[in-house]
């Protein structure tokens, strides 16, 4: 019973993070209709500046006093607000000349802005090729404990500022002008230019909220495993990304909603599997459910199958 | 009018045409591999017939994933998955097979695959060869059969998932092949003798990967398979089932409707493609005499579609230039000649080819020059500050890929072929007006 | 089998909705084998939807259609295609980097068996498959006057001569019957002309029937044996083109609009 709680408890926190990136993947297809891969490498972006500033703060690792409270909501911050800019600009520049071309022009672009972004990460210059452990930023002992689950504040924080992004999120895109227009360029995007909205600027938006939330994952990804070492060039950091959107596949790409539920979903199977099958084979059970659910309902769980105009 | 089925048989050539037809390829194949494994190997150095060969493993990959990625327009980003499906079914195949059959895990091969130092005494073809071939064979079935599972639940949805799909797929191989238990080392060969088939075909490895293989790759082999890989493709290119491809990749709703079976296609250029990857895969692993899964994760495909794409998207000449140049791009890069030269040839023949079919042309013309200039100046600024480009290989690599995107996305050759493109004007047959 | 040897087309009551949007309502028609009708509208009446529908593009939500005794309903568009119904695009959809033959040989490969070995191996059946192909695709090019344009890349032909590949290309598929999306659409009064001769050549040499979308009235009065008149998705009239020009219905659709 505990195992199943702990791995509930895991699956549900991990599965928060899936669901933030997710739901970058997830509007940038719904405006654009092509998968920006090069949103995994803005998470790993997110997490190496989380942990750059936080050495700018003087935050070190394991074994240093926790710092103040407000410390890591600087942190997020910083990292991103730089995100953001750094979506901004990649759109900007490598998307938006390719705004008529074939999808799969723009999808080779995002490979090679992916491919750019990583290896520029690994550079002396930038993050350097070795591993960095993620920084301590608040008390590491479990908080509390129920029926056996050890809940320590960092996932506390992690689930908290997920579900407080979320509701961001859906009060932005329900019940703002912007969140409207949002929803008019997904929709047609060229009903939606003859109706008078900036549609450039809509999807330059997009970018910098799908782009913050990713950071944000980052940030988080790193609040959960402090003290872990990890490299810049491991590939976990697009293994991540990849299930995050494979999330978003399994949720209904285009649907925000879908994306949550399948970051939960994606959580969820990975801890299940890892607990009770084998953890050798972590990655092959998210895969194994996108085939599945291309096989049995390939627009999603929360997707609606639509027609393409001829 | 009539119908099409009426004239086949009526238009038919004589029986005795059609197996020259058919198995002349393999005789070119033959000729070019003795060629290049007696003639152009020993004159060159050790590691120029390196390079060699690494180029001949990456046309066959490149120019196969070109019929996925370039005739059909599909996206798939798994083909270094593959390759590692057909590596580790004929190094399984090669090694085991070898204990099982010769007792020995040693080489067994003849003077077509000998890489050690010193003539071969020996025979011309060893017994080894013919396992060694044989499994590379079975590896690109194995990998083709994966290719016919991974595509046919993606290929019928939108092309992007094909391109996730994939992705993934490489992964799973890649976890899965990690997870396999050690291999019976060679010095215990003895032992493996008298363990059962399906007990050892498990023993891959895993994270250590899969070593100790005997080495038969030679330039030989290696282009014997890229010539046939070359003419199978053009073949394939040049047919009925070309045209489909290529109407798939023009307008997929159009080509549906003019009754071609899209997800047939899609599924056949793929399941061929991964054959390819897979056969490819099997000349890679006893070429270095291991394979490691680790090596083949999406990274390596990148490089693939790096090839393709630079090529271009449908060109089997433009990735064979592609997979020689980037196989080359790093040693060049490490000591950089001067550009200019290159710049100015490069500029006499367009101003040349462009002067004689009276087509100026000046856009071009200016754009090399400038990249001439550009790329020189790079050059005395790296030199001058003591940087080495190979270190930025991947950023160029990437940045090389967004500018094609934005300012030539077809590639260089678009999908024809090079020669397409200097000649004149195909003439149109039989037109009399 | 009855009414399918006399109406090679039939189609009973199809319908499809896009969200809240009733594309096409209640649509029925039946063509003779060799029939040349035609089917006009406002822009948005929902006529191409309707050939969508047809061709396997979209699957209706309701009613049923027949060529010539078989049941295409469910069926995927290639499938539709080899049973004989074909098409033109109104957006035209050529395959614009291959050559003009290229475009017709394509339009040939549905009837052809295109196994992997024999292609690989260059048989003597495929080859003769292959030229079957060329000859017959360059005959259709002649018949189009595109003979001498067949090298050309489809993309660079002038508009007029790529609403005519089309046609040509969809008669290549061996129809039975012939669906034309605004053929004349963007063609100059003499282009027009030639159209109108060149569609009953069509039908009386290749003996198939044709239903066009069109907007010229001059194309469509003098051509077609039967009209029916979309508007909001509705049928509002059907019959001869005396009749349906007299309709009031059909003169305030189009009052209403232009
Ligand atoms: N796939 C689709 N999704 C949503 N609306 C569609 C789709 N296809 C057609 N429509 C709508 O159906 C209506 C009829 O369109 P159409 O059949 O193209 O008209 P026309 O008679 O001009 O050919 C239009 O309002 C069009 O916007
Ligand atoms: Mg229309």
């Amino acid at each position: 019973m505990t195992q199943f709680l702990q791995t509930l408890f895991d699956g549900v926190t991990v599965g928060c993070l899936y669901a933030l990136i997710a739901l970058g993947y997830t509007m940038v297809y719904g405006i654009l209709k092509f998968i920006n891969f090069a949103h995994s490498d803005v998470f790993a972006l997110g997490v190496w500046l989380s942990i750059t500033i936080a050495s700018w703060l003087g935050i070190g690792a394991t074994g240093q006093p926790t710092p103040a409270w407000y410390m890591g909501l600087l942190v997020l911050m910083g990292a991103m607000v730089i995100c953001g800019l750094v979506g901004f600009t990649i759109e900007r520049v490598a998307y938006k000349p390719l705004r008529k071309a074939p999808r799969l022009n723009v999808l080779i672009t995002a490979i090679g802005v992916s491919l750019l972004l990583q290896n520029l990460g690994q550079q002396k210059f930038t993050f350097g090729p070795y591993p960095k452990s993620f920084p301590t930023l608040m008390e590491s002992s479990s908080l509390f404990s129920v029926s056996g689950v050890q809940v320590r504040l960092s996932d506390v924080a992690v689930i908290g500022t997920a579900v407080v992004l979320m509701a961001a999120l859906q009060y932005l895109i329900y019940h703002t002008k912007l969140g409207s227009a949002m929803r008019a360029v997904s929709f047609n995007t060229r009903n939606a230019s003859l109706m008078g909205i900036n549609v450039d600027r809509v999807i330059s938006f997009t970018f910098i909220v799908g782009t913050m939330l990713a950071a944000a994952a980052g940030f988080l990804y790193g609040l959960k495993y402090e003290g872990q070492a990890k490299q810049t060039a491991d590939s976990m950091w697009v293994m991540l990304g990849l299930k995050a959107f494979v999330a978003a596949v399994v949720g209904g790409i285009g649907n925000v909603r879908g994306a949550v539920l399948g970051g939960l979903l994606i959580g969820l199977i990975e801890f299940f599997g890892v607990a009770y099958l084998s953890s050798q084979y972590r990655d092959a059970y998210v895969f194994a459910i996108l085939i599945l659910v291309l096989l049995l309902k390939p627009e999603g769980v929360l997707g609606k199958a639509t027609v393409e105009k001829v | 009018m009539n119908r099409l089925i009426d004239h086949t048989r009526q238009l038919s050539p004589p029986r005795w045409t059609v197996l020259p037809r058919a198995v002349w390829p393999l005789l070119a194949g033959v000729v070019v591999a003795l060629i290049a494994y007696y003639l152009v190997g020993p004159n060159i150095s050790g590691f120029s017939s390196k390079l060699m060969l690494i180029a001949g493993t990456n046309i066959i990959l490149a120019v196969s994933l070109t019929v996925v990625n370039g005739f059909t327009g599909q996206f798939s980003m798994g083909h270094a998955g593959f390759m590692a499906v057909g590596g580790y079914i004929s190094a399984t195949i090669t090694y085991y097979g070898s204990i099982k059959l010769l007792g020995t895990a040693e080489f067994a091969g003849g003077a077509l695959s000998w890489t050690g130092s010193g003539a071969h005494a020996g025979p011309f073809i060893g017994k080894g060869d013919l396992i060694f071939v044989a499994s590379c064979i079975m590896g690109g079935l194995g990998s083709a059969a994966a290719g016919y599972i991974v595509g046919l639940p993606s290929l019928r949805l939108r092309g992007d998932y094909l391109a996730i799909v994939t992705l993934g797929f490489g992964e799973i191989v890649r976890v899965l092949l990690q997870g396999t238990p050690d291999q019976v080392q060679p010095w215990k060969a003895s032992q493996a003798v008298d363990t059962p088939w399906y007990e050892l075909l498990i023993k891959l490895g895993g994270p250590k990967g899969f070593n100790l293989l005997p080495t038969y790759t030679t330039l030989f082999w290696v282009y014997l398979f890229v010539v046939l890989t070359l003419i199978v493709c053009y073949r394939l290119k040049t047919s009925s089932s070309g045209r489909a491809f290529l109407s798939i990749r023009e307008d997929e709703v159009a080509a549906q409707a003019m009754g071609v079976d899209v997800t047939k296609y899609k599924v056949r250029a793929f399941v061929i493609a991964s054959f390819f990857a897979g056969l490819a895969g099997g000349l890679y692993a006893m070429d270095i005499g291991a394979i490691n899964a680790g090596d083949l994760g999406f990274q390596k495909s990148f490089d693939f579609i790096i090839m393709v794409v630079l090529g271009g998207m449908g060109s089997i000449s433009g990735a064979t230039l592609a997979a020689i140049i980037l196989t080359l791009l790093p040693e060049v890069l490490r000591d950089l000649p001067p550009v200019w030269p290159a710049g100015l040839v490069l500029l006499g023949i367009m101003a040349v080819v462009q002067a004689v079919r009276k087509h100026w042309h000046v856009k071009s013309l200016v754009g090399v020059g400038i990249g001439t200039i550009v790329l020189e100046g790079a050059r005395q600024f790296c030199l001058s500050q003591g940087i080495n480009i190979a270190d930025f290989r991947l950023i160029l690599y990437a940045l090389l890929l967004i500018v094609m995107m934005i300012a030539r996305p077809q590639g260089l050759f678009g999908i024809r072929e090079v020669w397409e493109l200097f000649g004149r004007k195909k003439k149109a047959v039989g037109s009399g007006q | 089998m009855s009414v399918s040897s006399e109406f090679i087309l039939d189609v009973r009551g199809i319908a499809i909705a896009f969200g809240g949007l009733k594309a096409v309502q209640d649509f029925s028609l039946r063509i003779p084998r060799h029939g040349l009708y035609g089917l006009i509208g406002p822009n948005g009446a929902g006529k191409t939807t309707c050939f969508n529908l047809l061709t396997g593009v979209y699957q209706p939500d309701s009613g049923e259609v027949t060529l010539d005794g078989e049941r295409l309903n469910g069926r995927k568009p290639h499938q539709i295609a080899a049973a004989g119904l074909s098409r033109t695009f109104q957006n035209i959809r050529l395959f614009g980097e291959l050559s003009v033959l290229d475009n017709v040989k394509l339009g040939c490969h549905l009837r052809g068996r295109h196994a992997i070995a024999g292609t690989l191996l260059r048989t003597a059946y495929y080859t003769g498959q292959e030229r079957a192909i060329e000859s017959r695709s360059m005959e259709l090019l002649e018949m189009f006057g595109l003979a001498a344009r067949a090298g050309e890349q489809s993309k660079n032909l002038p508009y007029g001569d790529q609403r005519r590949l089309e046609i040509a290309r969809a008669l290549a598929t061996e129809p039975k019957v012939l669906l034309l999306d605004e053929p004349a659409a963007g063609m100059n009064p003499q282009e027009k002309l030639e159209l109108r001769a060149l569609i009953r050549k069509v039908r009386d040499q290749f003996g198939l029937a044709i239903l066009l979308i069109e907007h010229d009235m001059g194309v469509v009065m003098n051509l077609c044996e039967h009209i029916t008149v979309l508007n909001f998705g509705q049928t509002i009239a059907t019959g001869s083109p005396e009749k349906v020009q007299n309709d009031p219905k059909v003169v305030e659709a189009y009052l209403g609009t232009e």
